[in-house]
């Protein structure tokens, strides 16, 4: 998969950078180590948006700082983040830090950032609650503060929103120039080409320098142990209110939050380990003593949580390192952005992917950008009491509360899931929603989160108890990204439907070197009707042993996933548009709920619909039409993937295979089978079926016998069952009644092509699916099938024979077809 | 003794006989699979099971199935002891979820990663 840029690292500068990347022409990837974004510093700092005045002159931190800030406004409100202006307070506490206000104010002049020294009076009046020993303060009105991991995700959203896909749990090891572009490695073999990398690890920002450049760099982590207090403290400040600062850092602070907390902190401690996020008594100690300097009435009560980050202190430098490794072309540096790193990513995002464009000669803009965030959800603890209501009446989640301390409901939740960059843990949740961030600190919510986590990733609840930061390890696929949508590259085979024909057909087609493969699921997993086959007898033929269903589906899901072939679940084909130029490609809209409505371009498609049964219309069996009488195949949904027993006393009318698995099936489970009724003369099903389905548990087959009535009114209570003569008629007289719950439908499947239709492919009349050639060629150049979709097959074996020869055409055919 | 061989779609007809001295001779298989299954039926019917296991908090259950075939009279005692499990996720193809299930010498094991 080559990319135009790879952005190491998904903090907020990662994030920003990529997002402004997907401004211009690029195909753009974010690798994280994390399972998330914002795992590092930018999950855990000040949440301050400095106004700048008292990085060095001339220093990278300046100059971001203070253009970071004048962005703060457009790009919150652009992406819908919380950001205030609320300004802050640097307060001195006697002569010497009079002078150094002086020093400080002197320095904002230089950096262009305005500033004004206020009398203890003012400070006082602005301030109630400031401690008597504050003597005098620097104000700066153009201070801020934002929510840090909330921007880092929107900046995300927006980037994916525009294309770019994002790894996680993608831990880079090496980077290597290979042919003149880069080859990129993560630790579990992963590997990614791209023409250039941009480097925004954080604090392990150093080392994936030092795997490219001879000028070395080196990050310490400095430690910085935080307090947060209850929204109960809200008010207490308006400004964030700073100490006199240290060559350690700014010192320790204590500011209101967009959030309506109270941030207190931070310590500032050189470690060695660069993971280290645990606090220390010692450290919150000094935050303690630190905090009641200014804040004397501090209220050890109110402390909802602590915690800790750590900063990319680079040792060597100083200052943020950004631009080109001056010895490797194409990768660049930003390196040791700590503090005013938040402030300035906006300015950095901006910069970097201006440098990048330019160094690959691309000046092309992104022409469908969206600049605005397009997946925002509401925040119902924020809306109008008449908003809410008519909010809940369109959609009840939002009105089911699940944490009560921050009033965050559970339509919020599983948006946050549902986003393009989703959360996929418990911390990712509470940071995209703020559930489990209040008093309680998820002592009430966490059950419920695990439980909606599970239904909406498909895992069960406890897997997300493992651990709060690592997503379980069946969700580490990529994330956004639109490949082959509108503006990205065209790609080579798509296949609709991940069955058993889907997932053989595009592991055949990645074989025989189709480069970009996609596979398409309406389901929300791959492995089609296979999942709900739990019998044995399958694979004997393409595995040489005997497998349930879901054992042979996972055989392919495996493949699938080791010749690294994305599939999109939960998205349905709307329409396969075909050229009308030979030659060009293919164009297949798709909707979903994550992503809505889009257009894939591809030289070839595969067809794998399967099938569908034939439903009770199709057999005009007489009688009312009560609650009961299911198809065999929604009866296998029922007891095998969702644990329904649909009843107790059983009559199924057709002999088809479903049927009679289906009849052992409801046996095993505690169901009365009565009869299988089946008008031919012999049975539509495989011989070893009735032996093993119907003999072997003593269920009485009638040939040449029919339904001729279905009783009761609200639910089946009985059928009528007739002889039929030689012209398929009832013999009048004949009739016997069972007394029943349950009538099951067996009676064949038909080949699922609306798609195929609507896409002017030629029809079989015969199978009901397209015609097809011995190269499983449909009549439309570049459109394939393989599978049920083209003729209901015995054995899925066959199947994936078929699918295969497909899935190799598509493949040949992409060879010959322009972008 | 005829009877319809369930290995595959196929479904030859065999003729299985067992003479005086208690050898069988297979007849009317094509395959040697087939030959197997003649003789096994006739001697020793045997049956892998297919099945489901609840599985604790959750309304899905879990696909099972015996490792290998097991006597056909020996059904019904793997099937009560399918239905009185209960299973702790996370479960993965092939891990054991009843080891020698009811005494017959065969495991039995998950089908599905869930």
């Amino acid at each position: 998969m080559k990319k135009d840029a790879i952005v190491v690292g998904a903090g907020v500068v990662g994030c920003a950078i990529a997002r402004e990347l997907t401004r211009y022409n690029l195909n753009v990837a974010v690798l994280e180590a994390g399972s998330d974004v914002a795992e590092g510093a930018s999950k855990a700092n000040s949440a301050i948006v400095h106004a700048g005045f008292d990085a060095k002159p001339g220093s990278n931190k300046a100059k971001f700082n203070v253009l970071g800030n004048r962005m703060f406004e457009d790009v919150c409100r652009e992406l819908r983040v919380p950001f205030r202006r609320n300004g802050s307070l640097v307060l001195a506490f006697g002569a010497d830090d009079e002078a150094a206000l002086s020093d400080l104010k002197a320095r904002g002049e230089a950096n262009g950032v305005p500033t004004e020294i206020i009398s203890q009076d003012e400070l006082r009046r602005r301030e109630p609650n400031v401690s008597p020993e504050a003597t005098a303060a620097l104000w700066a009105p153009t201070g801020g503060i934002c929510c840090p991991y909330e921007l880092t995700f929107r900046y995300a959203e927006n980037a994916a929103a525009n294309g770019a896909e994002f790894f996680f749990d993608a831990k880079v090891v090496k980077v290597e120039r290979v042919d003149g572009e880069w080859r990129v490695s993560c630790a579990d073999g992963r590997v990614f080409a791209s023409r250039a990398v941009v480097n925004a690890a954080g604090i392990h920002s150093d080392e994936i320098n030092n795997l490219v450049s001879d000028i070395r760099y080196s990050i310490r982590a400095r430690r910085g142990e935080y307090l947060m207090l209850d929204r109960d403290e809200d008010g207490v400040f308006s400004a964030t209110m700073f100490q006199c600062p240290s060559k350690m850092g700014k010192g320790i602070l204590v500011s209101p939050t967009v959030d309506g907390t109270v941030i207190v902190g931070p310590t500032a401690e050189d470690i060695d380990d660069k993971e280290d996020k645990a606090t220390t008594y010692d450290g919150l100690e000094k935050v303690k003593a630190g905090a009641r300097r200014t804040y004397p009435g501090l209220p050890l009560g109110k402390v909802i949580a602590e915690f800790s980050g750590l900063r990319a202190h680079e040792t060597t430098v100083g200052d943020f390192i950004l631009g080109e490794a001056p010895d490797a072309p194409n990768f660049f540096n930003a390196v040791g952005v700590e503090s005013p790193g938040l402030t300035s990513a906006p300015a950095i995002g901006v910069w970097m992917a201006e440098t990048v464009a330019k160094t690959l000669g691309v000046s092309r803009k992104n022409p469908s950008l969206v600049s605005k965030d397009v997946s925002w959800w509401p925040k119902t603890r924020e809306m109008k009491p008449a908003e809410l209501a008519e909010l809940v009446e369109r959609d009840p989640s939002f009105g089911r509360v699940v944490c009560r301390c921050e009033e965050v409901t559970e339509g919020e939740i599983r948006a946050a899931i549902r986003a393009r960059v989703g959360a996929r843990t418990l911390d990712g949740i509470k940071r995209r929603t703020r559930s489990g961030m209040g008093r309680c600190q998820g002592g009430f919510c966490t059950p419920r989160l695990i439980e909606i986590l599970g239904a909406e990733l498909g895992l069960p609840p406890e897997a997300f108890l493992l651990s709060r930061k690592t997503a379980p390890k069946s969700l580490r696929k990529a994330v956004g990204g639109d490949r082959g949508v509108e503006n990205g590259e065209t790609l080579d085979v798509l296949v609709v439907g991940a069955g058993p024909a889907g997932l053989a057909a595009a592991c055949a087609a990645k074989e025989a070197g189709a480069e970009e493969v996609l596979v398409v699921e309406r389901d929300d997993a791959p492995g089609g009707i296979l999942q709900q086959c739990i019998h044995n007898g399958f694979g004997l033929h393409r595995f040489k042993e005997e497998l349930t269903g879901p054992e042979y589906a996972q055989r392919y899901v495996d493949m699938a996933e080791n010749l690294g072939i994305p599939v999109v679940c939960g998205t349905m084909v709307l329409e396969i548009r075909p050229s009308e130029v030979q030659g060009e490609p293919i164009s297949v809209t798709v909707m979903s709920p994550r992503g809505g409505l889009k257009t894939y371009r591809t030289r070839s498609v595969v067809l794998a619909m399967g099938c569908r049964e034939r439903p009770r219309g199709a057999l005009m069996t007489p009688g009312t039409r009560p609650a009961g009488v299911y198809t065999a195949g929604t009866v296998q949904r029922l007891v095998n993937m969702d644990g329904i027993m649909p009843g107790k006393r059983v009559v199924i009318l057709g002999s088809g295979d479903i049927g009679l698995i289906m009849a052992r099936r409801l046996t095993f489970s505690g169901a009365k089978v009565l009869a299988c009724v089946e008008i031919m003369k012999k049975s539509s099903g495989l011989m070893r079926n009735v032996v093993q389905c119907l003999n072997d548990y003593d269920i009485p087959l009638l040939l040449s016998h029919t339904v001729t009535d279905v009783e009761g009114r609200d639910h089946v209570t009985g059928v009528k069952v007739s002889k039929v003569d030689d012209n398929l008629k009832p013999i009048p007289g004949t009739e016997v009644h069972y007394d029943c719950d349950t009538l099951v439908l067996s009676c064949g499947l038909i080949p699922e092509n609306e798609l195929t239709k609507k896409a002017g492919v030629e029809m079989d009349p015969k199978t009901r699916g397209p015609k097809v050639d011995a190269k499983m060629a449909t009549s439309v150049p570049g459109i394939f099938a393989g599978g049920n979709v083209v003729r209901v097959y015995d054995l899925v074996d066959w199947v994936s024979r078929d699918s295969e020869i497909a899935g190799r055409s598509a493949a040949e055919y992409a060879k010959g077809v322009s972008k | 003794m005829k009877m319809i061989c369930i290995n595959c779609p196929k479904g030859c007809e065999l003729d299985v006989e067992q003479a005086a001295d208690g050898t069988v001779t297979v007849t009317g298989h094509t395959c040697p699979r087939g030959e197997a299954y003649g003789r096994s039926e006739l001697v020793n019917p045997t049956r892998m099971v297919t099945g489901l296991v609840r599985v604790a908090g959750m309304r899905k259950p879990l696909p099972v199935k015996t490792r290998t075939a097991v006597p056909k009279g020996k059904i019904d005692a793997v099937l009560f002891a399918m239905h009185q499990a209960t299973v702790q996720l996370p479960i993965r193809i092939g891990d054991v979820i009843i080891p020698n299930v009811a005494e017959t010498g065969v495991d039995l094991v998950a089908t599905a990663n869930m």
